[in-house]
């Protein structure tokens, strides 16, 4: 680094970490709204897939097919430039959580689905021996030991959507990258710039996959050998 | 003009853009493949340096977005006067990326191999080179076969972020082609479909060998 670029950076820097600390609350905020509705849509694909009735479970497995092979910049792209010629213009945020959650949704329903069939099934038939509704007996037995099956992956996933929320700076999002891209195309402080961001992603990273790895030694059945 | 209209004429251009796109997500797989193994072993093996280095690329590489590094690949090292095109930046930062996951992936793997076996191989008198050739990576292979074929979809799929350095994959012809022909809808549509159809039948595939796998154990 030469003298004039350090010396900018000693004046800058003060702006250039609150402009990007900006992009990361929205980052954090894309991230979680959208992990909300990946779960909710994703339950409700599992239990499509579990029930009995063939056009329901038919439905849910070419969603999953379509959501899980095509980019989720393609799907982003077709919500937000797409559906505005069809006069249906979305916010960019709102389109960029849409899209990450109609997405997430797809890959939370094999995480769902997968954790409600670990569970034993003769909790399921003692629960419903009992007198409990099929429904109850989802609630009250097996569903409360679902969740600790799902909680890892769930949170790798959260890892997962936490870094590919970047891909909404292409539709103009103001979150981490794309403040980035703006500061950069500002400051010409390319490298600076792109390694404290990259310092904000693994600070927020890092201790969430932490703690993932911490839930799976303690929730995720070993296999007997 | 119907969408089959529209098909007909911004065909060959799509085409030769999915072509592209085959390109650099085969070109980053293979430097992924090579760079994700030498990480896996320098995990493994006995040299705690080595080894820690390994841990601590493999940390960066999965806490940061793809793009970033494909930013910092393409924009940054331009700054410092390291120039690459953004086909080659492409290529090595989606490669640099996946051999971080395929190094967890092969560690996995080669851990999933009994000690047994190496002891064995070694009593009969294999030197350690051999021992890794013949007996461990072949045993390993059977392991990592369906989770390197999931990095290869993932691969396949992530190319589209190249577009955002301006790499001339699919998804960066079809951003030309709908400013050009005002039909965004359409054409993402259709450059849809061509992701799908190269990604299900790999995903099928992968499916199969996990099924036969499933079965085997």
């Amino acid at each position: 680094m030469d003298d004039a670029v350090g010396s900018r950076l000693a004046e800058l820097w003060p702006y250039l970490l609150q402009t990007l600390l900006l992009g990361a609350g929205t980052t954090v905020f894309l991230t979680i709204a959208s992990l909300l509705v990946a779960i909710a849509l994703g339950f409700v694909l599992a239990l499509m897939r579990r029930s009995d009735n063939l056009i329901l479970g038919g439905i849910a497995r070419v969603y999953l097919e379509i959501f899980r092979n095509v980019p989720i910049l393609t799907q982003l792209f077709i919500l937000y430039f797409g559906l505005a010629r069809l006069g249906i213009t979305l916010p960019a945020a709102t389109a960029a959580i849409l899209g990450f959650g109609l997405n997430g949704a797809a890959i939370l329903s094999e995480v769902f689905r997968a954790s409600i069939n670990a569970i034993d099934r003769g909790q399921g038939e003692a629960a419903l021996a009992i007198g409990m509704t099929p429904a109850r007996a989802m609630w009250v037995i097996v569903l409360p030991q679902a969740v600790r099956i799902a909680l890892p992956p769930t949170g790798n996933f959260a890892i997962g959507l936490f870094k590919d929320t970047s891909l909404a700076s292409a539709a103009a999002v103001p979150e981490l990258a794309f403040r980035a891209k703006m500061l950069v195309s500002e400051t010409y402080l390319t490298n600076e710039i792109y390694l404290m961001v990259a310092a904000i992603y693994l600070g927020m990273s890092l201790p969430v996959a932490h703690l993932v790895k911490r839930a799976e030694r303690r929730f995720t059945p070993q296999k007997a050998h | 003009m119907g969408v089959l209209d529209l098909w007909e004429m911004i065909r060959p251009e799509l085409l030769t853009a999915a072509l592209a796109t085959l390109q650099l997500a085969l070109g980053a797989l293979l430097l992924g493949l090579v760079l994700g193994l030498l990480l896996a072993l320098a995990r493994l093996g006995g040299n705690p340096l080595l080894g820690r280095l390994a841990g601590i690329y493999i940390e960066i590489f999965r806490g940061t977005p793809a793009l970033l590094q494909l930013f910092i690949i393409y924009f940054g090292l331009a700054a410092i006067g390291v120039t690459f095109s953004s086909f080659q930046a492409a290529v090595i930062g989606l490669g640099l990326n996946a051999a971080a996951y395929l190094a967890e992936i092969y560690r996995a793997g080669l851990e999933a191999v009994p000690k047994g076996q190496t002891e064995a191989a070694q009593a009969i008198g294999m030197t350690r080179g051999q021992v890794l050739a013949w007996i461990v990576l072949p045993q390993a292979l059977r392991v990592v076969l369906a989770p390197i074929g999931n990095v290869a979809i993932s691969l396949l799929k992530d190319t589209s972020v190249a577009s955002l350095i301006a790499a001339p994959d699919l998804m960066l012809r079809a951003q030309d082609l709908s400013s050009q022909y005002f039909m965004p809808l359409e054409i993402y549509l259709i450059v849809g479909a061509m992701y799908f159809a190269l990604c299900f039948p790999l995903s099928l595939l992968v499916r199969r060998i996990e099924r036969a796998q499933e079965r085997r154990s």
